[in-house]
């Protein structure tokens, strides 16, 4: 089993989504937060003010699958965040030792 | 003798049975036996048991130690045994507690506490029945201090209001302890659609039956607290107000209240509740009004409101407020009710505009604030559309429509208001369902807000609302990004480069289009506009964009070519439309087949879509006399068709033709400008110099050569002097200025120009 795990730009979350159910992936967690990578933070101006904005905002979204499921849901999420410019954002796939359903105690590809 | 609950005849399903035995000092041995045969069933049988085995004297001792033991010993009820003993315990009890009144602050602090532990009841989806403000306990709490304060009197009509309250807060206990099957006091969402439905509640239009529980369950919490406060406050003697007599002066003595944060005495307020129900509905007198404004840009508004609220005034004189009390919201951004989060959201503005929001560009835009009363009132109507139906921003605007009429609110506040309450969302949607490094979302809220004022005035009240709603909504994540579009469209709305109309024609525009475009399918025609980017209907009339369609319409492949061409404004002159899929290099070859088909740019403009079509309008005319006939177009689509396979042959051909060319008599003097801070989406490349043949296929070609994309190209000529300007961004979306390449492009086209 696998955790596929992407930063994305947020407004890349629906998009993102609806590419994630097209390939039948039906459970997924989102968190919001921040980072930088080769896109930097910037300076905003407000009526003269400046303000310093290190960190860019990105979601992070990760999903369970199973081994086999891996690829295809790194392929949904590529297509459907890429933009070309930078900033796109990254997946990365991690291995995962085992998962439980906490309500009935499943585990294994069952509690996915 | 059955205590506490028990005592009170109020036994739920999961309640402890409360009983002790009460014996004269003597009959210690018997009471032992009496208890043991008493108390051992229940716990044979498994039922919770409170037990007690006192004397008189025991339990005044007791009684006088803790509350808790006092209150229970008030709700005492004999079962079976001697009536004077249970005569006696009563009189002396209630003589006990009288005396210095200590008991009943001890059960105003103990009130306190717990309502600082728990939240109250009518505020949280998941109330505690029992311990928050306007639960259970409170009720109890009312009748134990009338029990032992005579100065304490509740009219019939509180009376009666108590009683309905805690008969329904009882059944909801009562059903909640049956559906978990277990004793617990809150109301967790998972029972809430059952415990509706046992109690026949039915969905409505707008306001499904666990919400209808909900909203009656608050409604009712709501007088428990409103009746507790009046026993609690008493008369206050030491403040001198005349008992309200009108509408007006009820809303004078709350602007007071407003301002001073001081509750009016029990006896005043009062009077202002007969007042209010006997004021008909109908709209307000001036003074009513000002009254009204006074309050909401009070410091203690929200106190004010909702005590207006407790008598019943906010909607019996506002009857669009209705719809909105009590009203609770189920999604993972709103925690509290229609109303509260109404009221929250208004003195969250009301804090902005006293400098105390600690977000620092707030202060900022406060400045910019002109109407005060605009951004208040915009602030407590915001959500009153938030009636159970889809899009509550357009069914807000007609209620706070209503209620501005009401209240006799003239424009241009009133146009400043509802404008707050459409676009309420605004600046949230777009920050986060937005790709913010694209300037169309940009000059879409441009258009929307028209200047820096409305802007500033919808992120006060922005940020005033996400604050309210408690949860994500006011995360610094999320702040960031709504910053970062009120930064960039208020750069839009001073930028004004002074080319072109401002961004608010583009509402008109897009009107004009479809109005033009009528006779075709309508979503085919909106997903053509969604897909234009916005400076091309700046720089486009509708007409010319309508005639567009036809290029635009369909998705472009990714080698195909489409081109339109037709007689220009000017006699002698011919536009030239081509569309195709965006590449690097695509504006160099387009220029240069023009070039070499001996037409001549006046001028042209260049954008691309979101999704990668670059659509390329030029103005050109023949470099020779004569017409330019179909033929002759057919013969430049040739062309064109050639240059965009292979580079080398257009080059070498627009080098050809230059040689033929003859040098200007005065020449322009060659000047390129980088200007980095411009614009926030591209870096603009400025450059002045003197007109030839093939001019702007060498600038395009040397962007391409430079690895910068051109994603808007203005290109103007006045007789020999050419005037561009270019917005460019690397093929990483960057400015120039990111990659430190500000100065290596200049001196690149610099040396381009002069060369050639």
């Amino acid at each position: 089993m696998k955790l596929v795990m992407a930063i994305l730009k947020p407004f890349k979350l629906d998009d993102v989504k609806e590419s994630l159910r097209a390939v039948g992936v039906n459970g997924l967690t989102v968190t919001e937060v921040q980072g930088f990578g080769r896109q930097r933070g910037h300076t905003e101006v407000y009526r003269g003010a400046e303000y310093q904005v290190d960190f860019v905002p990105k979601v992070r979204v990760e999903v369970l699958c199973e081994d086999g499921d891996a690829q295809g849901v790194v392929d949904a999420i590529l297509k459907a965040a890429r933009t070309g410019k930078i900033g796109d954002g990254k997946i990365a796939v991690l291995p995962v030792d085992q998962v439980w359903r906490i309500r009935t105690g499943e585990m294994g590809p069952d509690a996915i | 003798m059955a205590l506490g609950g028990y005592g009170r005849r109020v036994l739920l399903p999961g309640s402890d049975v409360d009983l002790m035995v009460l014996h004269a000092e003597p009959e210690a041995k018997d009471a032992a036996e009496v208890a043991e045969r008493l108390f051992y069933p229940f716990w044979d049988a498994g039922i919770p048991l409170g037990h007690a085995v006192r004397t008189l004297d025991a339990c005044l001792e007791e009684a006088r130690g803790r509350v808790d033991v006092a209150s229970s010993l008030l709700d005492a009820r004999p079962v079976a045994g001697d009536p004077a003993l249970v005569r006696k315990l009563s009189t002396d009890l209630e003589r006990e507690l009288r005396a210095g009144g200590e008991f009943v602050d001890r059960l105003h602090d103990d009130a306190v506490d717990r309502h600082g532990r728990y939240p109250a009841v009518s505020m949280v989806l998941e109330p505690n029945l029992k311990e928050g403000s306007g639960g259970l306990r409170d009720v109890a709490m009312v009748r134990w201090v009338r029990r032992v304060d005579d100065a304490v009197r509740l009219s019939d009509r509180d009376a009666a209001v108590l009683d309905a309250a805690e008969e329904f807060l009882v059944r909801v206990r009562s059903a909640l302890h049956l559906e978990a099957g277990k004793r617990t006091d809150r109301l967790s969402l998972e029972y809430q659609p059952s415990i509706a439905e046992a109690f026949g509640f039915e969905a409505t239009v707008g306001l499904d039956a666990p919400d209808a529980l909900m909203r009656t369950l608050f409604g009712h919490a709501r007088d428990v607290e409103h009746v507790r406060d009046r026993i609690f406050r008493g008369p206050d003697a030491t403040r001198d107000i005349a008992p309200p007599v009108s509408a007006e002066e009820v809303l004078d003595l709350f602007a007071r209240m407003a301002s001073t944060g001081d509750h009016p005495p029990a006896d005043v307020v009062e009077a202002a509740e007969r007042v209010v129900e006997a004021t008909p509905v109908g709209p307000w007198t001036e003074r009513m009004r000002e009254a009204f404004i006074d309050l909401l840009a009070g410091p203690h508004a929200g106190r004010s409101l909702e005590s207006m609220d407790r008598i019943g005034a906010l909607h019996r004189l506002l009857p669009e407020w209705e719809p909105v009390r009590c009203r609770p919201q189920r999604n993972p951004y709103h925690r509290f009710p229609v109303d509260v989060h109404l009221i929250r959201t208004l003195e969250g503005v009301g804090r902005a505009l006293q400098g105390e929001d600690e977000e620092p560009m707030v202060a900022l835009a406060v400045g910019a604030v002109e109407d005060r009363r605009a951004l208040l009132l915009g602030g407590l109507l915001h959500d009153i559309g938030k009636i159970g139906r889809p899009d509550h921003a357009a069914i807000g605007e007609k209620a706070a429509g209503a209620v501005l009429d009401r209240i006799g609110v003239g424009k241009p506040t009133r146009d400043d208001v509802l404008f707050l309450v459409r676009h309420h969302l605004l600046l949230a949607n777009t920050a986060v369902r937005r790709d913010l490094t694209d300037e169309n979302p940009i000059l879409d809220v441009a258009g929307v807000v028209e200047d820096g004022r409305r802007l500033a005035m919808l992120y006060i009240l922005t940020l005033a609302d996400a604050r309210a709603t408690g949860g994500h909504a006011a995360s610094p994540w999320r702040l960031a990004l709504i910053r970062e579009v009120v930064g960039k469209v208020q750069n839009v709305l001073d930028g004004g480069r002074g080319d072109g109309p401002p961004p608010t024609v583009i509402g008109e525009r897009i009107e004009a289009i479809h109005r033009l475009l009528a006779r075709e399918d309508a979503s085919t025609v909106s997903r053509f506009l969604a897909r234009l980017p916005r400076s091309y209907l700046l720089a486009v009339a509708p007409e010319v964009a309508a005639d567009h369609f036809r290029l635009l319409a369909t998705p472009v492949g990714r080698t195909e070519v489409r081109t339109v061409t037709g007689p220009g404004e000017r006699p002698g002159t011919y536009d030239v439309a081509v569309v195709a899929a965006d590449r690097p290099g695509l504006l160099a070859r387009i220029a240069g087949s023009l070039s070499i088909s001996a037409l001549s740019i006046l001028s042209a403009q260049a954008f691309t879509t979101d999704d990668g079509t670059a659509i390329d309008l030029f103005t050109v005319e023949p470099a020779f006399h004569g017409e330019v006939d179909e033929d002759r177009w057919r013969r430049f689509r040739t062309t064109l068709r050639r240059a965009l396979e292979g580079r080398a042959w257009l080059e070498e051909r627009v080098r050809e033709r230059r040689a033929h060319e003859r040098p200007p008599a005065a020449p322009v003097p060659t000047v390129v400008r980088v200007l980095d801070d411009a614009s926030d989406f591209s870096t603009v490349v400025e450059v002045e110099t003197t007109d030839r043949i093939g001019l702007l296929h060498d600038l395009a070609r040397a962007f391409a050569d430079l690895g910068l994309d051109v994603h808007l190209a203005k290109v103007a000529t006045y007789g020999p002097r050419v005037v561009d300007a270019f917005y460019v961004r690397d093929l990483e979306g960057r400015k120039l200025g990111e990659t430190g390449r500000v100065e290596e492009v200049e001196r690149a086209l610099l040396e381009r120009l002069e060369a050639g």
